[in-house]
């Protein structure tokens, strides 16, 4: 299925609980992405777990949204939220970065003369590669906050995940430069820049 | 043949809290001129070595003086000096900002090729003069550090760098990936310049640079300098 097509998709997806009257049609799409990623035989175990880390945020949504609004409102919210994040997972899992790299510099092109094409694909590709680095290492800080009886200590595993955090974009933004992929391309605005970093 | 020039160069940095704007100077002022196709770099954990690297590709700027690769200024010319100068780096998992090689490659030559088939094309030629067909489909933290090292010099040197400067490539091998690594280095035919703690790969080095306290205190035959060196960490 073309790039296009995929995005458009997840866009659709990620709009319907606003336009959707009921959580029928909402339920639907939920049956439909289910079916695709069994036909697709996508690792539909790793989609679940990664959607365990987001039940704490859902539960205190549908539990605002209800006091708020009402519970069909709410479930509607939750359920649109769930949609749209299989669909970005159907997305990211059928689709190689470069090809989607290629569909952000295609769609940023028209934005040229504001912004460099080629940066925007890269921030993106960089996002996605970043997702799975991070959620390791909020796991091995949880281990060795467990190892030393600290679990139940929020900051013992919070201050060092943002640390690892933090040096991980350090690194991965001199990695970046070290191979001029942040140095300005053919399609950059403006005049050049030096793209030196500072001494570490 | 490349020529790397330093002159005076000089790197100084912020003293952290200093309210009057002190600066502490942690390299230099070096002067010299690198033509050799193979130079290593030993010292001390915090030398200055990965200072003095980081300058031949503009990631770190001189405070005072400047370096030039094949007359090109660091600084001025920083986008293009990147283009013929590589830098890998000792973790090569910091380097490999895509899911898996072949992708990590194809970013690589975005600049080169802008053809989608062009660029799968050269990935694959890459991927093949390597010898890592067989693991650029797999996500790259499920690779060996080795084979980790090998992808992140395949991804460097995708481009045809004429200078690869690596700071210290073989400090996570094991002894078999480091005597492979460098069989590879030897055979590439690239000017290279590397730190590295490992004193056989600096003694088979055409020059060596000694850095200690951010100063060259010994450049030149690398049995010397490794003989330099030692005497220099084993004194009191």
């Amino acid at each position: 299925m073309p790039l296009g097509a995929k995005l458009a998709g997840v866009l659709a997806v990620g709009i319907l609980p606003w336009v959707a009257a009921s959580v029928w049609p909402l339920a639907l799409v939920t049956a439909a992405l289910a079916g695709v990623v069994v036909a697709a035989r996508l690792p539909a175990r790793r989609l679940l777990r990664s959607m365990r880390g987001l039940l704490p945020v859902l539960v205190v949504l549908l539990a605002f949204q209800w006091w708020s609004h009402d519970l069909a409102y709410a479930v509607r919210v939750v359920v649109g939220i769930v949609n749209a994040f299989v669909a970005a997972g159907i997305l990211t899992a059928t689709t190689p970065v470069t090809d989607l790299l290629d569909g952000v510099v295609r769609a940023a092109r028209p934005l040229r003369r504001v912004v460099d094409p080629e940066v925007v694909a890269l921030t993106l590709g960089v996002v996605v590669r970043s997702v799975p680095w991070v959620a390791g290492s909020f796991s091995s800080v949880r281990e060795s906050a467990r190892a030393r009886g600290l679990d139940r200590d929020p900051r013992a595993v919070v201050v060092p995940t943002v640390v690892h955090v933090v040096a991980f974009a350090r690194s991965t933004g001199e990695a970046l430069a070290a191979r001029g992929l942040t140095d300005p391309g053919d399609d950059a605005p403006g005049p050049g820049r030096s793209g030196s970093a500072r001494p570490g | 043949m490349t020529e790397v020039r330093l002159d005076g160069a000089t790197v100084s940095v912020p003293v952290d809290g200093s309210p009057d704007r002190r600066t502490r100077r942690i390299l230099g002022p070096v002067d010299l001129v690198l033509t050799q196709r193979r130079v290593t770099v030993i010292g001390a954990n915090g030398s200055g070595k990965s200072t003095l690297l980081r300058l031949l590709n503009g990631l770190v700027s001189p405070t005072a003086g400047a370096v030039t690769v094949d007359g090109l200024d660091t600084v001025r010319d920083g986008t293009r000096v990147r283009r013929h100068v590589a830098f890998a780096f000792t973790d090569p998992i910091s380097q490999l900002v895509m899911p898996t090689g072949r992708e990590d490659v194809e970013l690589s030559l975005r600049r080169v090729h802008r053809s989608r088939s062009d660029r799968r094309a050269a990935a694959e030629q890459v991927l093949e003069r390597f010898g890592l067909t067989h693991l650029a489909d797999q996500s790259v933290y499920d690779l060996s550090g080795g084979e980790r090292q090998l992808m992140a010099l395949a991804v460097v040197l995708a481009t045809d760098p004429d200078l690869l400067v690596l700071d210290e490539p073989t400090t996570l091998l094991d002894r078999r990936n480091t005597l492979r690594l460098r069989a590879l280095l030897e055979a590439l035919p690239q000017t290279v310049v590397l730190a590295t703690h490992d004193l056989d790969l600096a003694a088979a080095s055409e020059r060596t640079l000694v850095v200690d306290e951010g100063r060259i205190v010994f450049d030149g035959d690398p049995a010397a300098a490794v003989e330099r060196y030692v005497r220099l960490v084993d004194e009191p």
